[in-house]
This record gives C-alpha cells, sequence and structure tokens, in this order.
C-alpha cells in the first residue's frame, strides 16, 4: 500500500533579492518506516539539490529540524509519514529568523532568552575547586532534574505559542521549564525572589495565557505545562507575600504537584 | 529590561506584575461563582415564579441587589481592565493570533480568541442587562417574563446566555490550568467537566427563558 505522497514545501531564500516565497510540490514514493527526514533527504538528493532545511542526529536528539508539519510544530526526524495525510505541507517556524526554505536559526534565540533567565547555576562561592568531589544527590532528584533538562530547544513549543507569535519578547515554554531545572537543582543558590526578578513578569510567567500549544506539539514530552503552572503560582504567590495570610500561602503553595524536594 | 528602562542603571524591583495577575485571576474566580450563583437563582422560576419572588425580595430587603449589583458591575469592569492587558490590540497582534490558530488548529488557542471577543460583548450586554434590571426594583418573575415576551429582549438573552456561560467557562479551565491545579494527567477530565458545566448552565438559562415565555402575566395580579 506504498503512497505517492505531495509533499508542498514552503520557498524562500532572503539573500536571493529574486526569491519571492512560494510554495513548491514535490512527489515522493512513500516506504515503510520513512520518516518526514528521509522523504525531504529524498528531496534535496533526487529532485531539488537547493532545497534548506536543518538536520544532524536523524533521531531526536540535536532539535534541528522543527518545522511546521500540517500546521503543528514538530521534528521531522520524529514524524513518520504514515502518521500523515498523503498531503504534506510543511512550513518554517515562525518566531525564528528565517535562514532560507525549512531551515531557521534557532541558536539566537535561545541565546537571548538563556541570557535574561540567567540559564546557569548561581552560587556564592569564592573559588571552585575542580579536584573536590562533587556534591552527591539523591538519584531521584537528579532524574527530575534530567527530566527538564532533555530539552532540545528544536523551538517548537516557542513557534505553537500563541504568546509568543503575538509578542517577541515573550520567553515561552522552554525557557520558563529551563529556569524551573535551576529552581530544582540544589547547587543553583537562587532564592524565589531571585527567580521572579528574571521570570516573574509578562514576558515570563505571567505572559503565559495557557494555551497549552506547547504541551501538545513538545516532540521530547517535557511536562510544560506542569512546570508553567508552578512556576507561575509559585511567582504569583511570592508577589503577594504579606498582603495574603502566610498560612493561605503556604497552602496553596503545597496543594496539587510541587517541587516538595526543593529547599525553598 | 527594556528601551524605556536601559537608562536607569538598577531599575526598580516590582511586584505589581505578579500582582495583576493575581488580581486578574481572583475577580475571574469571584465573577465566575456569581454567575453560575445568579444562573441557579434565576432558574429557581422553573420551581415557581413564587420562588424566585422570595428569592429576589431577600435580596432587595437585604440590600444585596442594590449594593452587590453595582459592586458586581465594578468587578467586571476592572476584570476587564486586568484581562485587556493580553488582549490582542494592536492589528499587528491581532493578525498573527487568528493566522497561528487557523494554522495550528488547536482548540485551545481558538478558545482564546473565543475568550477575547466573548470579553468584549458581555462587557456592553451585562452593563445593558443590569441597567434595565436595576432601574426598575424590585425584580419579580412577572417582570422579568413581560421583558422576554415584549420588548424583544428574548433574541438580547439568546445571544448573552450562551456568550457568558462560555466565556466563565473557558475562564475557570484556564485558571486552572495556568495556576497548575489542571495538570497534564487530568487535564482530560477537567475539560470534560468543563464542557459539562457550560452545557448544564446553558441549558438551565434557555428553560429559564422558555419558563419566562409561557409565563402568564396577569395571573394573580
Amino acid at each position: 500500500m506504498s503512497r505517492r505522497l505531495h509533499i508542498e514545501v514552503f520557498r524562500y531564500n532572503p539573500l536571493d533579492p529574486e526569491s519571492k516565497p512560494h510554495m513548491q510540490s514535490f512527489y515522493v514514493n512513500e516506504y515503510d518506516s520513512m520518516t518526514l527526514f528521509i522523504a525531504l533527504n529524498i528531496i534535496r538528493d533526487q529532485h531539488d539539490p537547493t532545497l534548506q532545511f536543518d538536520f544532524c542526529c536523524r533521531a531526536g536528539i540535536c532539535g534541528s529540524c522543527g518545522m511546521v508539519i500540517n500546521g503543528r510544530p514538530g521534528l521531522a526526524c520524529h514524524t513518520q509519514t504514515k502518521d500523515l495525510p498523503e498531503h504534506i505541507v510543511l512550513h518554517p517556524l515562525p518566531v525564528f529568523k528565517l535562514i532560507g526554505d525549512l531551515s531557521v536559526d534557532t541558536g539566537v534565540w535561545f541565546r537571548d532568552a538563556g541570557t535574561r533567565i540567567e540559564a546557569w547555576v548561581h552560587n556564592d562561592h569564592d573559588s571552585f575547586d575542580p579536584t573536590q568531589e562533587e556534591a552527591r544527590m539523591e538519584n531521584a532528584l537528579a532524574n527530575e532534574i534530567f527530566e527538564l533538562d532533555r530539552c532540545v530547544e528544536c523551538g517548537c513549543c516557542i513557534a505553537a505559542c500563541g504568546t509568543a507569535r503575538m509578542r517577541t519578547d515573550f520567553l515561552g515554554a522552554a525557557s520558563i521549564a529551563r529556569v524551573a531545572r535551576f529552581y530544582l537543582d540544589p547547587r543553583d543558590e537562587r532564592n524565589v525572589e531571585n527567580y521572579y526578578e528574571v521570570i516573574g513578569n509578562d514576558q515570563g510567567v505571567f505572559g503565559c495565557m495557557g494555551l497549552l500549544a506547547c504541551e501538545d506539539v513538545c516532540p521530547k514530552h517535557i511536562p510544560l505545562q506542569d512546570q508553567l503552572g508552578i512556576m507561575r503560582r509559585m511567582l504569583a504567590l511570592h508577589s503577594v507575600k504579606g498582603i495574603l495570610p502566610k498560612a493561605l500561602i503556604e497552602k496553596l503553595a503545597h496543594k496539587g504537584c510541587c517541587h516538595e524536594n526543593h529547599k525553598s | 529590561m527594556n528601551s524605556s528602562t536601559i537608562t536607569l542603571h538598577a531599575p526598580a524591583k516590582t511586584k505589581t506584575q505578579g500582582r495583576l495577575d493575581v488580581l486578574q485571576m481572583i475577580s475571574g474566580v469571584l465573577l465566575i461563582l456569581f454567575l453560575w450563583a445568579h444562573m441557579l437563582l434565576v432558574s429557581s422560576v422553573i420551581i415557581g415564579p413564587g420562588v424566585m419572588n422570595a428569592i429576589a425580595w431577600f435580596f432587595e430587603e437585604t440590600y444585596m441587589a442594590q449594593v452587590g449589583g453595582p459592586l458586581i458591575g465594578l468587578l467586571i469592569f476592572v476584570h476587564f481592565l486586568l484581562a485587556a492587558r493580553k488582549m490582542p490590540w494592536k492589528t499587528s497582534e491581532s493578525e498573527a493570533f487568528i493566522k497561528h490558530s487557523v494554522m495550528m488548529k488547536h482548540r485551545d488557542t481558538w478558545m482564546w480568541l473565543a475568550q477575547v471577543a466573548t470579553a468584549l460583548i458581555i462587557l456592553v450586554m451585562a452593563f445593558i442587562h443590569m441597567w434595565v434590571v436595576l432601574t426598575d426594583l424590585p425584580i419579580t418573575a412577572v417582570k422579568s417574563a413581560a421583558r422576554i415576551q415584549h420588548g424583544g429582549w428574548l433574541p438580547f438573552y439568546l445571544v448573552l446566555l450562551p456568550i457568558a456561560e462560555s466565556h466563565v467557562g473557558i475562564g475557570f479551565y484556564r485558571i486552572g490550568v495556568k495556576y497548575g491545579v489542571i495538570t497534564a494527567d487530568n487535564r482530560n477530565w477537567y475539560k470534560r467537566k468543563e464542557y459539562a458545566l457550560m452545557g448544564g448552565f446553558i441549558v438551565i438559562g434557555l428553560i429559564t427563558l422558555v419558563r419566562f415565555m409561557y409565563l402568564p402575566l396577569y395571573s394573580g395580579m
């Protein structure tokens, strides 16, 4: 039951003044367990060597091949053609700078976001002794941190976010989950107030409108929805400290899913 | 930091944005509870006009209608101002969001657009509704029925009822999502519950309207 796939690809080269954005159709014979990544390589090998798209690992690890597949952001290498209709429409991820065709520059965006959320371990240590044994942590906690560290920064959650599309300064789910990762990490000695300073605003947690497209498209199934909820509640409660009774804040902070492991 | 604060070497720490978010949530929760209670109280006319009249009498005797009514109006306006901070007022924003919703075919994304549209309609219609009812106290089942049967108020309520109930239902779900009460695990359960609540209240409202349509206006007067 091999199908002949009709793959419609967005074509535009911003560096070529002659180039105009348009859609171009390609036809590829489908075979068993074909991924979109394979189909695109066939197009580049057999139909048009100028087709630009990014890839590296072909296994959902590098996060390079994020693109809009029939309207939904996803990884080409992670998407099997058998799960798609015969007619496949591909666009580059919105929000990010277009390099050409399906290739976008997610790096600059994530670099900027990483700087804004200060995505590194903060502490007051005077010096770092590389010979000393690393501080130990519980395996369960390490796993919890790793769960969030699995983000490959493919940009799908950002491209799927209605807020990020409207407002270019919105940090998006990947960045907020990244702060959540540091919040869990006992080596990061920032307190709630420090986290509030980086994401306690309308560009961070309070800008999120709960559309949940990030959660629904994340190819790595990172628990974005839960992390956004945890961080927003924590920082919202922090903002009303001294206004609402302490007991109430304490109670609300520990309701439902929470980072119970974290030193507070 | 942005271009307007870049010259301030040490921008002041502020908790304003968090507090506004909390206020938006609290005003939303209060209005959700109010609207559900309001719907249930008005629907008492289904049991009998006497029950509705007694409830209305209680709320007027205790001045809850006279004072509470305008306060709810104020709350609606405050909630609108707070939520409007996120609305796509710029053409570029609304264009981007609509294009995005069409591209994604994602229900939760479309639902936000529905929230924006219903909010604006409610803002106008709720104030008309409040004005008409509160400037004509006391509230009685017969007066409400007369409004539905004459004067063209039936289409007005046929629009306001589903719009207000959907706005409240979607808002209820959205608050749960934003504050981590609705998690990935129980999201579908809450979503079903939200649809059931929304549908339930709209049905109760429609039955109430039908009751008003057929309530005899002159019996016993």
